[in-house]
């Protein structure tokens, strides 16, 4: 019995001992994943030796984002095809120092693309003297807010990335060759140009300050006549007007008293959208009927709710919506099977991000501003359990009655 | 002693031979040990004492051939007399030390290689081989490393595996599930194999080797054993502990077992088994009693619950980048310790009962029952509305950067070749090197990997990347835990009712088997032996999901991911509320149903069981003559399959609704394509759908016969000549059988076709046809032994199905393909030479030609129930499309089919063991993904007529020429699908030649290195037995598996089953997309053979 005993003791007591190491790692709290505001400097100071600077918005554009642009010494590559040719380009790169002293930028994202309307980008917000500063990040990782929620404050290294313009819209990117050769105006954007920046460089050059607090996002609540004595509608195209119009894109705006015309841009002419399947009817009275894949933002335009006539010449802004969007073949409020007769019934506000768009260099002149660069991007309308609602209208305003999202249906005859 | 065998030898004068088989060393009886008369073909086994006899002998010269596993063989000449009984000196047999080890390790190895339930492993090793068979012997350890596979079969569906005559290979996928046996290599190591389509007596057999696992414990000899290992595979040590009892005086004996493997997590990179962690503890315990009259009972029980962690294959760029084949995507860091995100959690515990009952003299009939319920499952990482946490996800590496940077041969202008310094063309394809207007854009500029990259790629954004691979960073290479957790805590502050963006899952695979058999034996007329077997068996497959941890998340809210995204498109379709829509995308839309998962123990997703019955009658005839020996044998298999599932899915709902709804159009049954017909578990014909209530779908019920037969002509003592032959017809297995059933019921078109059979050829037309012959030569004398063989076999419609995302319909489809044609034919050879007292020289040699020889109909349909195209003259949504897949010529992705060895073994009777084996391999191919095969891509139209969207010819109107650059023709198709190519060149594959680089995008990679020094594995090991007084041993062993440290050795791979699409700008649709020129978007992945590694074990027995 012994002789059974003892590899039985043995065996048993190494099992034992053995077992308990084959445990998982031990959760990671809150205090795990997020930096706070107190080991920040420390973190920092760790990881540049030879020191850091945290930029203002406004001030990293300043420093870093040049006109022409530094990254690509032959001008034939993109310059020349998209500027006015008084000195101002639609595209630049500027790419940023790898080594040296530590390039940083923070901000609050403002942006969410769970129901669509931002495709791997995101914008940040920063307050500097109760205003706000705001910066496109462009970034290659699909459902980049599911990582980098809406009110999550990041702090970005910044080094070896880039500083340019896509369209006139400044952004932290990396040089990236546009060849879409389908795309609108494609012989001045194929190219070097801003272009995503990896995923996972990214991942690794940020880090996410505490918990998302929504409520530390600045919304500027505005008429569009409020809205347009702030911000000039048809800038002048010089170096000031240039840098007034670049330094207020990505704004949050709540933009009040508005509703939609149910009219849409068609070339330089505002016509009313019409009754058809947003699949083939690129002016069906939805949020964003397809453009046959070629991408470009539908605008429909907003307008006050005291201007009974809107045109070009009066107070309004175009509402920009994706294609892709899973709203985007909603009907406008108001709008149904029948037409759009019923949208100016609808009053509200309708919040997003102010945009500066241009697609073209002919653009860059006095004559080429057609008032609708200005755009303002909701981030959804509500139709999912978690989406974000930034258009509330209400029949005539009258809060107990409000507008309910509803979807195209070829049924509708 | 002798007569304790209970047969009286004096009664009647005939020829008799006696004698027993001992442990050279210890004198210990050896039980089990096979005793063969060479000339006569007659065998039997030693019992418990060691003792054999043999009765109603030919007196003449024999050769007695003795073997036992774990020991050295020897053959004896005896003179057999009239009417005189022999008997022979103790036949003492030598450990062979070696030969355990290596079986041991192939068991493990086998084992590790079942690695999922849905994705892809690679083809495993046997880990089973007949010891008398110098050509199985010598090959399947040797020949493991490579993944051969006998014939080419694949393991399911052609090796049966018995457990004291029990059918142990899964009811649902054909295969045997080694890890129930995970580390018991004393449990495992008496068995009986039978070359494939022999006679056996436990079974009719398959097209591959048959083995029975015997597990009685009178079988091991009295004693402790216990052992020590080291090793640097997966798991890092075992010990392990024998106690057997012997034969008591009263007739018991017993056996208990316990073996316990581990490895800690491993988080030193590049280094075999990273990220992986290993704890199994196997018990095995087995009671046997044995009676005076020979009747036996046995009763024995074994499981091994294992925990550990499994790893990938990945692309070559991969493999480059991380500059090791040991890398692992599945590990990352967490708070500082290694996690592995799959971790595989397994318990088979098996009971048997078997019950040995002779009858006569001449009749024995066995009865055994068996039950064993297999816990199998594996986690994986989810996501939701985040990004793809996956390191190696294709948008993180280096060469995303050039989708859209390489341009198209006939399209854009802006096309350069590229060149190396030498001047040779660049093999990574053609980068943009001009823009718009034609201008250079600048030369192209060496990658931090050694890639040539072209001017259009950035190359500090590339380098950066490339050298974030190359350090091993730990954000980049691994799995980032903390942006995992750290999404989950900012969706509760933002959405605390959200659904977690990310958190792990367990997809649970469980089984449960109840088995019966009879085996009944008669000897009793002359140069005949009888057997005849019945075989039952019930299992159920149980397959359901359940959260593994939550990773900070509140909770997971159980919907359908693809049908949430495509709820825009179900809102198009007819009749469909918006509550109807909200529905669809819940997996159990029945009242009751709350889809907030907040705990482990809730069960989410998919629900269902697969409740599968199996019988087999059989009998089989041996002959014995002098010169001819004969068998035959015949079979009926019945096998039935039924889902019934607990969760009531929303898409099941709505393809059913669909399909009402449009019965009145187009008429009941008539169009699959348009109403995924027959979508759920008959939920139209009034099933009760409440809560609680289990939702049962069809019976499905198959009936297949088999018939084979054996004649060996023994052209003299030492030569013979054997031929076998066998034909019969398989029913599918349930996981071939259902087109989708995580969702629905809906099983393949063949089945219902069978279902409602109308004539013979209906009824079949559902079952795999096989016919297979093998003609062998053997011989054996003193010195040299051996053997050549042909073999060849044909299967007919076969049926396969695969899942994968699918970049024209935008979803993940399953793809059903039945009509598979398959050959396998070949020869091998086996030579053994005696080269003196010490030395062995063996070799082997494999050659094969494995292949498909029949194009296959695929139907294919999205999971989320979308529809996968419109009719363009009707504008009807059509649900599943059906194509052509070109598979005929492709070779299967079976293991290497051409094989050779030579290993030279070194014994001293001084009980040292050495030898070292030289293993040349080719011809292993890549398994090809369907989806790249489709005829649609090359014509335009699939079979059904539909219009494929961007389809080779489409974009590049020469992408399918020919290699003289002769201007396409548009191929025709006619009524039946069958296409004309017109002036398309076809290679072998009867495929045709695509414009580079879009031939790369449908070729078969052959997997062996280019350097043919590369193809080489060299394996050795030495061992040593020390006898110690009192019967005590001590053995030490170690083995060397790939001395050379040979880590250029790929030993499978696959096709990544997505395709380089885009949608190009200004399409009418954006299903309108077209193939790229990226043809490295998607590239295969690879398995690569482990570099050197070793298994060291201490065995100390007393």
């Amino acid at each position: 019995m012994k002789t059974i005993k003892n590899p039985l003791y043995f065996v048993l007591s190494t099992l034992v001992l053995l077992s308990l190491s084959s445990c998982e790692p031990k959760a990671l709290t809150e205090d795990d994943v997020f930096v706070q505001e107190t080991e920040l400097d420390a973190l920092l100071a760790d990881e540049n030796p030879e020191g850091y600077d945290i930029y203002t918005l406004n001030d990293f554009l300043d420093r870093y984002m040049t006109e022409k642009g530094n990254f690509w010494s032959d001008t034939s590559q993109y310059r020349e095809r998209a500027t006015n040719g008084n000195g101002f380009y639609l595209f630049s790169v500027d790419t940023l120092p790898t080594y040296g002293r530590g390039i940083y930028i923070r901000g609050r994202i403002t942006t969410d693309d769970y129901e669509g309307n931002f495709y791997k980008s995101m914008v940040i917000q920063q307050i500097v003297g109760g205003k706000q500063q705001n910066l496109r990040i462009s970034v290659d990782l699909g459902s980049s807010h599911g990582m980098y929620q809406l009110g999550q404050e990041i702090i970005i290294r910044c080094n070896g990335l880039s500083v340019g313009r896509y369209s006139n819209q400044p952004q932290l990117c990396v040089p990236s060759y546009n060849n879409n050769i389908y795309a609108m105006n494609a012989s001045q954007k194929v190219g070097w140009a801003p272009g995503r920046i990896p995923g996972s460089v990214f991942r690794r050059n940020t880090k996410m300050i505490g918990l998302p607090d929504r409520s530390k996002l600045q919304y500027d609540t505005l008429s569009l006549g409020q809205l347009f004595t702030e911000i000039p509608r048809k800038p002048s195209i010089d170096a000031t007007g240039m840098d007034q119009v670049r330094k207020l894109d990505g704004r949050l705006v709540v933009l009040k008293n508005v509703s939609f015309s149910g009219k849409y841009q068609d070339g330089n002419n505002i016509v009313n959208c019409v009754v058809g399947h947003p699949d083939s009817v690129g002016g069906a009275n939805v949020f964003a009927p397809s453009t046959q894949n070629i991408g470009y933002p539908q605008g429909r335009l907003l307008c006050d709710i005291m201007d009974a006539n809107p045109t070009t010449s009066s107070t309004t802004i175009m509402c920009s919506n994706s294609e892709y969007a899973k709203f985007a073949y909603f009907y406008l409020p108001g709008a149904n099977k029948t037409g759009i007769t019923g949208c100016r019934d609808y009053e509200g506000t309708v919040t997003g991000i102010l945009g500066w768009y241009q697609d073209k260099a002919s653009d860059l002149t006095a004559s080429g501003l057609d008032g609708y660069e200005w755009s303002v991007t909701p981030r959804g309308i509500g139709i999912t359990e978690f989406g974000i609602k930034d258009v509330v209208m209400y029949y005539h305003g009258d809060t107990s009655d409000p507008w309910t999202p509803k979807e195209y249906d070829p049924n509708d005859k | 002693m002798l007569l304790g065998l209970g047969l009286t030898i004096s009664a009647v004068a005939q020829t008799t031979l006696r004698g027993q088989v001992v442990d050279a060393g210890t004198g210990a009886p050896i039980t089990g040990a096979k005793v063969l008369l060479s000339n006569q073909n007659i065998a039997t086994t030693t019992n418990a004492a060691g003792e054999f006899q043999l009765l109603y002998l030919e007196a003449t010269d024999e050769e007695v051939i003795v073997e036992a596993d774990g020991y050295v063989g020897t053959i004896e000449l005896v003179l057999l007399e009239e009417n005189r009984t022999l008997d022979m000196p103790a036949i003492r047999l030598q450990q062979d030390i070696a030969k355990q080890t290596q079986d041991e390790i192939l068991l493990n190895l086998t084992e590790e290689e079942m690695n999922d339930d849905e994705g892809r492993s690679q083809a495993q090793a046997s880990a089973s081989s007949a010891t008398t068979d110098v050509f199985n012997s010598t090959t399947s350890f040797a020949w493991s490393t490579a993944r051969y596979r006998n014939r080419g079969y694949a393991s399911a569906g052609s090796e049966t595996y018995y457990i004291e005559g029990l059918n142990f290979n899964s009811a649902e996928r054909g295969q045997f599930n080694y890890s129930a046996m995970g580390g018991l290599n004393d449990a495992s190591r008496y068995k009986d194999v039978l070359n494939p389509m022999e006679a056996t007596s436990f079974t009719f057999g398959d097209l591959g080797q048959s083995t029975n696992y015997m597990m009685g414990a009178s079988r091991y000899a009295q004693g402790w054993k216990v052992g020590v290992a080291g090793t640097n595979r997966n798991y890092k040590a075992r010990i392990n502990a024998t106690y057997a009892s012997g034969v008591l005086p009263n007739g018991w004996s017993f056996i208990g077992q316990l073996a316990y493997r581990f490895s800690p997590y491993v988080d030193n990179k590049g280094i075999i088994g990273e990220g992986i962690k290993y704890y199994s503890l196997g018990y095995f315990f087995s009671a046997e009693k044995q009676w005076q009259n020979g009747n036996r009972l046995r009763l024995l029980t074994f499981g091994a619950p294992t925990e550990r962690g499994q790893n990938a294959a990945v692309t070559q760029e991969v493999y480059d980048l991380t500059g090791s084949i040991n890398y692992n995507p599945y590990w990352g860091y967490q708070n500082g310790k290694v996690r592995n995100s799959r971790i595989v959690k397994s318990f088979d515990p098996t009971v048997i009962a078997a019950y040995d009952l002779n009858i006569d003299e001449w009749q024995k009939i066995k009865f055994a029952l068996g039950y064993h319920y297999s816990w199998y499952s594996n986690s994986a990482l989810n996501y939701f509305n985040a990004p793809d946490p996956r390191p190696d996800y294709y948008r993180n590496l280096p060469s995303a950067m050039w989708d859209g940077q390489i341009g198209n041969l006939y399209y854009e202008t802006s096309v350069d070749q590229l060149y190396r310094a030498d001047g040779s063309a660049y093999g990574y394809g053609l980068f943009i090197g001009e823009d718009m207007n034609g201008n250079a854009m600048g030369t192209a500029f060496p990658g931090a990997d050694g890639n040539l990259v072209g001017p259009s790629v950035n190359a500090e954004q590339y380098n950066t990347l490339v050298r974030l691979w190359q350090n091993r960073d730990n954000k980049t290479t691994q799995i980032d835990w903390n942006n995992l957790y750290a999404a989950n805590y900012a969706n509760n502050a933002n959405n605390p009712n959200g659904a977690a963006r990310y958190f792990i899952e367990r997809r649970h695979n469980d089984i449960q088997e109840a088995m019966a058999s009879v085996n009944y034996q008669n000897t009793k007329y002359d140069h005949l032996r009888m057997t005849l077997g019945l075989e039952g068996k019930f299992s159920q497959g149980i397959h359901y999901k359940t959260v593994d941890d939550l990773l900070g998340a509140n909770q997971w809210i159980d919907i359908d991911a693809f049908a949430d995204r495509d709820i825009k498109e179900l809102a198009t379709n007819s009749g469909f509320t918006q509550a109807d829509i909200a529905n669809i995308r819940k997996n159990d839309i029945r009242d009751g149903y709350d889809n907030v998962i907040k705990t482990t123990d809730r069960r989410f997703g998919y629900d269902y069981r697969i409740n599968m019955g199996n019988m087999k009658a059989w009998f089989q005839n041996e002959w014995t003559f002098h010169e001819v020996d004969l068998f035959y044998a015949l079979q009926l298999n019945f096998n039935s399959m039924q889902r019934t599932s607990n969760m009531y899915n929303g898409r099941a709902w709505y393809l059913t609704t669909l399909a009402q709804l449009n019965d009145a159009k187009y008429g009941t049954d008539t169009y699959w394509q348009y109403l995924g017909h027959k979508a759920l578990n008959d939920l139209a014909n009034g099933v009760n759908t409440a809560p609680g209530n289990l939702l049962v779908g069809e019976a499905h019920y198959f009936l297949d016969p088999a018939f084979k037969l054996g004649l060996t002509y023994k052209i003299n003592g030492r030569n013979r000549l054997k031929l076998n032959a066998l034909a019969e017809t398989r029913a599918p297995y349930a996981r071939d059988a259902y087109v989708s059933q995580r969702v629905h019921d809906r099983v393949v078109n063949t089945i219902y076709t069978h279902d409602n059979a109308k004539s013979l050829k209906d009824f079949y037309a559902a079952s795999e046809k096989v016919a297979s012959a093998d003609l062998t030569y053997e011989f054996n004398y003193p010195i040299v032994r051996g053997r050549v063989t042909g073999f060849f076999t044909q299967t007919w419609n076969g049926t396969e199905l695969n899942g994968y995302y699918d970049d024209e319909a935008r979803t993940f489809v399953n793809q059903a393909m039945t009509g598979i044609d398959k050959r396998y034919m070949g020869i091998e050879a086996a030579l053994s030479v005696k080269l003196g007292t010490y030395f062995t020289l063996t070799g082997a040699a494999s050659v094969g030609d494995y292949r498909y020889t029949s194009n296959a109909t695929a139907i294919t349909s999205a999971e989320n129930g979308m529809p996968m195209t419109q009719d363009q003259a009707t504008q009807d949504l059509i649900f599943e499309t059906v194509d052509k897949v070109l598979l005929k010529g492709v070779r299967l992705s079976t293991g290497p089919q051409a094989n050779a060895s030579l290993k030279l073994s070194f014994f001293h009777p001084k009980m040292w063991f050495a030898d070292v084996t030289v293993s040349y391999h080719d011809w292993n191919y890549l398994s090809v993904a369907p989806s790249r095969r489709m005829q649609g891509l090359y014509t335009g139209h699939r079979l059904d007529g539909t219009a494929v969207n961007g389809w080779f010819g489409d974009e590049y109107a020469n992408a399918m020429a020919t290699t003289d650059d002769l201007p396409l023709v548009q191929p025709t198709m006619d009524a039946d699908g069958n296409v004309n190519w017109q002036n398309a060149q076809l290679d072998q594959n009867g495929m045709p030649v695509l414009q580079y680089p879009y031939s790369i995008m449908t070729m078969q990679e052959n997997l062996a290195a280019t350097n043919p020094l590369n193809r080489f594995l060299i394996d050795a090991s030495v061992g040593k037995l020390i006898y110690l007084p009192n019967r005590q041993q001590l053995s030490i062993n170690l083995s060397v598996t790939n001395l050379t440290n040979n880590t250029h050795f790929k030993t499978g791979g696959y096709q990544q089953a997505r395709l380089p699409r885009a949608v190009r700008q200004g399409e009418k649709d954006y299903h309108n997309s077209v193939i790229t020129a990226n043809a490295w978007k998607y590239p295969s992945k690879y398995y690569y053979a482990w570099g050197v590694n070793f298994f060291l074990s201490v065995t100390y027995k007393f």
